[in-house]
């Protein structure tokens, strides 16, 4: 293999899907995804394993990783990062890590682009609206807004990190509906994509303006997208973090945390069990 | 680089609070070990809380994986490290999760082989890294907060169950119990502190022995402390403390000795958290003597949650051509399968 030619890995297991892809520069591609049931830690590594053998490579041929941080799934989420830390920490490589939300736009936009080169007729808009929502269980969502018609038109393709609105804390359905209504007013059409979108699909469908029709197709982020969102921000000049470094991006305190911040008032434990020796 | 007659063993152990890594040649040469106990983050709460812990285990096991590394010669190349050894269970499930994904990911990177241990297994592999000598027959008391068992040790890696609690591990007694007196966390330091001034006849707590075989019962005693301080108010929390913890030591010691003499040890053996406590500790030794069989206390770094124990048993395994494939995963209720 050339010296010259970049090779990326990238890990992804934010959602109830874990998937790597291997790409390198050249072009050269390759993707293995599972869906369904707790098999992220089980299948990560010889997913990495397939994806180098399909390739022709060898993992120490890898010159970079990227990982989906989050928002997502807690253990997922952390199988994919603690994995993409050691291999990183392993191979002395650096890692970039991505948000799932964006990692959700860049494939919508890519999917968009492609629609309406097949047919120049296809309402699919690239430079429109785009909204990723992952569902964060427990009765909400985590999403975020992508400007596409902000984008400065300079850099193709788009990085939906540019012209994002996020949201920085998890939000209810109703929430979400109101705010992809107000963007659909602002907007006329609006993407939604995630599996957030999947699971309140029921919600949103009342809303003609939404376009959820690629949301069961875009529930997952994909690891190509991942990949190729990577590198493209590594040729803008992105640079790599130390395995150190990276953390996910959880959005939400730890259960004990909420819990213990609201009964903290009551004082000491001692106190609080009311009727302990002095 | 080491010598290559040798065989190197990376061990990480993440089943709970600590994070941990480390270096052992042949099953018992420490040549590292770091843990990295996440103590402070859960004393407020009285106890570990998972996703906390889960947290903490991602921030930490790089600079935990890079210092064991390096206090062993080595870097992060992995040169001289012929296989990984991973706690895979018992355990929580979010914590475990983050050893194995690392494990297994040092495996494919540096192309050695994966050895998925057993958390309880590694705990009894722990007193042959201070002791590689011991007699056999041995019973092992393995106590701690997840985990209060009676283990017959014929001979390394073959072992038998023997009891264990039919409710609470005796840490989590000690847990519990420290919490109530507003002691703080962990109990068993706490409450090893403050009962050391207390009277250990001042309170008649019960002492439950469940069955006539090798089992232990802690909820009645923790609710008999509970209803002795309500009864009490004024009670001296030392003397609580005091008699709570001789009741706890007096179970565990006499049923350890027990087995021992049943299954004829050469020597009874503590592991885990609670084989710190000071007293069950003074306890076993008089009773060892007594009874003229050998007590072995490993040292309380040992007695511990580390990643030595778990290398050590990986190397067991290994010689055993005992070796895990990748997609090994998590199993957070494994237990301790008899091998005797």
């Amino acid at each position: 293999m050339a010296d010259d030619v970049v090779t990326l890995l990238a890990i992804e297991s934010a959602t109830d899907m874990v998937g790597v892809a291997l790409v390198r520069d050249d072009g050269a591609s390759a993707e293995r995804v599972h869906v369904g049931g707790r098999v992220h830690a089980e299948l990560l590594i010889p997913s990495v394993e397939e994806v180098c053998a399909v390739s022709g490579c060898s993992i120490s041929d890898v010159d970079v990783i990227a990982v989906d941080l989050g928002p997502g799934l807690f253990t997922g989420l952390r199988v994919g990062v603690a994995t993409a830390k050691a291999l990183g920490q392993a191979l002395s490589v650096g890692l970039v890590g991505v948000s799932s939300l964006d990692i959700l736009a860049a494939a919508a936009i890519q999917r968009a682009v492609e629609r309406s080169r097949a047919d120049p007729a296809d309402p699919a808009d690239p430079a429109g609206m785009v909204v990723s929502v992952v569902d964060a269980r427990r009765g909400e969502v985590f999403a975020a807004a992508y400007h596409l018609d902000r984008a400065d038109g300079s850099s193709d393709p788009v990085d939906p990190g540019t012209v994002r609105d996020d949201r920085s804390e998890p939000i209810t359905p109703d929430a979400l509906e109101a705010w992809l209504s107000e963007l659909a007013a602002a907007h006329g059409r609006v993407t939604v994509v995630g599996d957030g979108a999947v699971r309140y699909h029921h919600q949103l469908a009342a809303h003609a303006s939404l376009d959820l029709e690629g949301a069961a197709e875009l529930s997952a982020p994909p690891p190509l997208a991942l990949a190729h969102l990577a590198l493209t921000r590594l040729v803008r000049g992105e640079v790599p973090v130390a395995a150190a470094d990276l953390v996910p991006d959880y959005r939400r305190p730890a259960d004990a945390r909420i819990n213990w911040e609201q009964r903290a008032p009551r004082a000491t434990p001692n106190e609080a069990s009311g009727n302990g020796p002095r | 680089m080491a010598d290559r007659t040798v065989t190197r063993v990376l061990g990480i152990e993440t089943s709970c609070d600590e994070t941990a890594a480390s270096v052992v040649d042949d099953g018992s040469v420490i040549v590292s070990s770091v843990v990295s106990s996440q103590i402070d983050l859960h004393a407020k709460y009285g106890g570990v809380v998972p996703e906390l812990a889960g947290r903490a285990h991602v921030e930490l096991l790089t600079p935990v994986l890079a210092e064991a590394l390096e206090a062993a010669g080595s870097d992060c190349s992995g040169t001289g490290i012929d296989a990984v050894a991973v706690t895979y269970g018992p355990g929580l499930i979010g914590s475990l999760l983050v050893g194995v994904a690392e494990a297994k990911a040092l495996s494919l990177a540096w192309g050695i082989p994966l050895v998925g241990v057993n958390h309880l297994e590694a705990h009894l592999f722990a007193s042959l890294l201070e002791q590689p000598d011991l007699g056999y027959p041995l019973v092992v008391l393995l106590v701690s907060g997840g985990h209060t068992l009676l283990v017959e040790v014929t001979e390394p890696g073959r072992y038998r169950l023997m009891g264990g609690t039919i409710d609470d591990a005796a840490g989590e007694a000690f847990d519990k119990v420290a919490r109530y007196l507003g002691l703080g966390y962990p109990g068993g330091p706490a409450i090893d502190r403050i009962a050391d001034q207390g009277d250990p006849a001042a309170f008649a707590f019960p002492r439950s022995y469940p069955g006539d075989g090798y089992d232990f019962s802690f909820s009645g005693l923790k609710t008999s402390v509970v209803n002795a301080v309500r009864k009490h108010p004024d009670a001296d929390t030392a003397d609580v403390a005091a008699s709570f913890r001789r009741a706890v030591v007096d179970v565990l010691v006499a049923r350890a000795r027990k087995a021992a003499a049943d299954v004829g040890a050469t020597a009874l053996c503590l592991a885990g958290g609670v084989a710190a406590n000071a007293l069950l500790r003074s306890t076993v030794e008089e009773a060892c003597a007594a009874d003229g069989i050998g007590a072995f206390l490993p040292s309380r770094a040992l007695c511990t949650d580390n990643a030595a124990m778990v290398a050590a048993a990986g190397w067991w395994r290994l010689q055993h051509g005992d070796v895990s494939p990748l997609t090994l995963g998590a199993d957070p209720n494994l237990r301790l399968a008899a091998t005797a």
